[in-house]
C-alpha cells in the first residue's frame, strides 16, 4: 500500500510539475502580451486561482467538474478507477500554474528591453524571440522562486488524499484505520516527504550553479 | 437560481451554527488563522533570531526545526497532532485546539524565515553603530534592529497571513466545521445544487484573500522596501538571495530580489 502510495505521489509530482510549468508559461506570456484582452484574461485567471485554496480546486475537479460535463461523459469519468488521480492533477495544476505564471512574469519584467531589441534586430520573429532569447533568461533568473514553488507543489500533492486518490498520505490513513499502525506509517511518510523535498532542493541548487551566469552583465549591457 | 438559493444558507457559510451551536464557517477560518499567527509569532521571532546565532548548538536545532516543518505537508502535521497529541497530553483534546496547535507549529517555521529575512535586510552598519554606542547585542537587537526589521516584515506577514488563511481549509480533514467542510456538508445534503454550494465556498475565500492581498500590496508600496534594499551590503544580499521564499501576495518583489542592482533601462534607445 505504501509502495503504491509512493508511486502515485511521484506520478502526481511529475505530471503537475510539467503541466503547471506549461500552463504557467502560457498565462505569463498572456499577461505581458500587447493585446489588452489577453492581459485581462491572464490577470483574471491569476487573481481567481491564487485567492482560492488549492484544496478547493482539488475538490472542485473531483466533485463538481463531472457534473458540468454531459451526463454520458460524467458517468464514464465517475466510474473510471483513476479519476481521483486525474482530478488531483487538474486541481493542483490550475492552482500551481497561477503561482508559476506570477513568478515567470516577474522574471520577464526583470529582463531589460535591450534583449528584446537585439532579438528583433537579428531578425527573429515573435515566437523565436520568446524561445531563443527571453525564456532561457527568464528561467535562469526565476529558478530559486520557481524551485520553492515546485517543492510547495510537491507538498500539496498530499491534498489529493481528500478525494481518495491513493497517494502516500491516503495510504498512511488507510493503514491507520486498518491496522492501527498509524505512528509507523505516518513516520515513514513524513520521512519520505522530507527526503524528497531535500532531494528537490539540492537538485535546484545544483541547477542554479550549473546555469549560473553573471546577471549584472545582462542588466548593464550596452545593447 | 441555485446560487441565490444558497444565499439563504449564508449564516451557515459565514458563522456555522453560531448563535445556537458552535461557531463555524468562514468566521472559524479567520479565527484559526489569526490564532495560529498570533500564538506562533513569539516562537517565530525567537526561532528566526536564533537561526542567525553564531553558536552552533543554538543555530542547528533551529535550522533543523524550520527545515523539517517546511518540508512536511501541512496535512501530515495536522494528522500528527490529531492522533498523537492525546497521548502526549494524556486526555482528550478538542479538534479545534489540535488544529490550532498544528497550524501554530507550521506557522512558526515560516514566520522564522520572514523574521530572518527581515533582520538580514537591515544593513550591518546599523548593528555596528548600535554596538559601538555600548549596547549589548540583545539591546541592539531589541531597540535598533528589530523595530526597523518589523517595518520591512509587515507586508510579508500580511501575505503569509493570506496563505495561512487558505491553509486553514485543510483542517476540514480532521472534521473542523470551517468553510470547506460547511460547503461539503451542504452539497452532500443537496446533491443537485452542488455547483452553487461550491461557488459560494469559492466566493467566501476569494473575498477575504483578495482584500487582504491587496492591502498587503498597498502596504508594500507605502513602506517602500525597495529603497532600503538598494543600500543593503552585498554580503547580506547573497544570503538573502538563497532564502527559499514563501510568498503569495507580492508579485513585484521577485525581480528586485533576484537581480543584484535594480535593472537600469536606457531611456535614450
Amino acid at each position: 500500500m505504501m509502495i503504491t502510495g509512493v508511486k502515485i505521489t511521484l506520478v502526481l509530482l511529475v505530471t503537475t510539475t510539467i503541466s503547471s510549468l506549461l500552463l504557467g508559461n502560457v498565462i505569463a506570456i498572456m499577461r505581458v502580451s500587447r493585446t489588452r484582452f489577453l492581459r485581462v484574461l491572464g490577470n483574471l485567471y491569476v487573481e481567481i486561482f491564487r485567492n482560492i485554496p488549492g484544496l478547493f480546486w482539488v475538490l472542485f475537479f473531483y466533485f463538481v467538474f463531472p457534473e458540468l460535463l454531459p451526463s454520458g461523459l460524467s458517468e464514464k469519468l465517475n466510474s473510471y478507477l483513476y479519476y481521483p488521480v486525474i482530478a488531483g492533477i487538474l486541481g493542483l495544476t490550475v492552482d500551481n500554474a497561477s503561482y508559476v505564471s506570477d513568478i515567470l512574469r516577474s522574471g520577464r519584467l526583470a529582463i531589460p528591453h535591450g534583449q528584446r531589441e537585439v532579438a528583433i534586430s537579428t531578425g527573429l520573429n515573435r515566437v523565436q524571440q520568446w524561445i531563443y532569447v527571453l525564456l532561457p533568461q527568464i528561467y535562469r533568473v526565476t529558478l530559486p522562486p520557481l524551485g520553492t514553488r515546485m517543492v510547495h507543489n510537491f507538498k500539496n500533492t498530499s491534498l489529493c488524499m481528500a478525494i481518495t486518490a491513493p497517494e502516500l498520505t491516503w495510504a498512511t490513513q488507510q493503514i491507520e484505520s486498518l491496522t492501527f499502525r498509524g505512528i509507523e506509517a505516518t513516520t515513514i511518510a513524513t520521512l519520505f516527504y522530507i527526503c524528497l523535498a531535500a532531494i528537490m532542493v539540492s537538485i535546484i541548487i545544483l541547477l542554479e550553479k550549473y546555469l549560473k551566469i553573471d546577471i549584472s552583465s545582462i542588466t548593464h549591457s550596452r545593447a | 437560481m441555485g446560487l441565490l438559493e444558497q444565499f439563504s444558507h449564508w449564516n451557515f457559510y459565514l458563522l456555522g451554527t453560531y448563535p445556537k451551536g458552535e461557531i463555524g464557517g468562514l468566521a472559524l477560518n479567520i479565527i484559526l488563522a489569526a490564532l495560529a499567527l498570533s500564538l506562533s509569532f513569539i516562537f517565530g521571532v525567537m526561532l528566526g533570531y536564533s537561526r542567525l546565532s553564531c553558536r552552533m548548538y543554538i543555530k542547528y536545532p533551529c535550522v533543523a526545526y524550520i527545515e523539517i516543518i517546511r518540508a512536511t505537508p501541512l496535512i501530515l502535521l495536522i494528522f500528527w497532532f490529531y492522533f498523537f497529541l492525546p497521548y502526549l497530553v494524556g486526555g482528550n483534546i478538542s479538534i479545534f485546539w489540535s488544529a490550532v496547535i498544528s497550524l501554530c507549529v507550521y506557522a512558526a517555521a515560516y514566520q522564522a524565515e520572514i523574521v530572518r529575512a527581515g533582520i538580514l535586510a537591515i544593513p550591518r552598519g546599523q548593528l555596528e553603530a548600535a554596538l559601538s554606542t555600548g549596547m549589548s547585542r540583545l539591546q541592539a537587537m531589541k531597540s535598533v534592529i528589530l523595530p526597523q526589521a518589523f517595518k520591512i516584515m509587515i507586508p510579508s506577514f500580511m501575505s503569509f497571513f493570506v496563505s495561512l488563511f487558505k491553509d486553514t481549509s485543510v483542517t476540514y480533514i480532521i472534521g473542523v466545521i470551517e468553510l470547506t467542510q460547511t460547503g461539503i456538508i451542504i452539497s452532500q445534503r443537496q446533491p443537485d445544487k452542488m455547483l452553487s454550494a461550491y461557488l459560494s465556498m469559492a466566493i467566501g475565500y476569494f473575498v477575504i484573500c483578495y482584500t487582504l492581498s491587496h492591502v498587503a500590496r498597498r502596504l508594500e508600496k507605502k513602506i517602500g522596501i525597495y529603497d532600503l534594499e538598494s543600500y543593503r551590503p552585498d554580503a547580506c544580499r547573497d544570503e538573502y538571495m538563497l532564502l527559499p521564499t514563501h510568498k503569495t501576495g507580492d508579485e513585484e518583489e521577485h525581480p528586485s530580489r533576484i537581480c543584484s542592482p535594480k535593472p537600469e533601462f536606457r531611456k535614450d534607445l
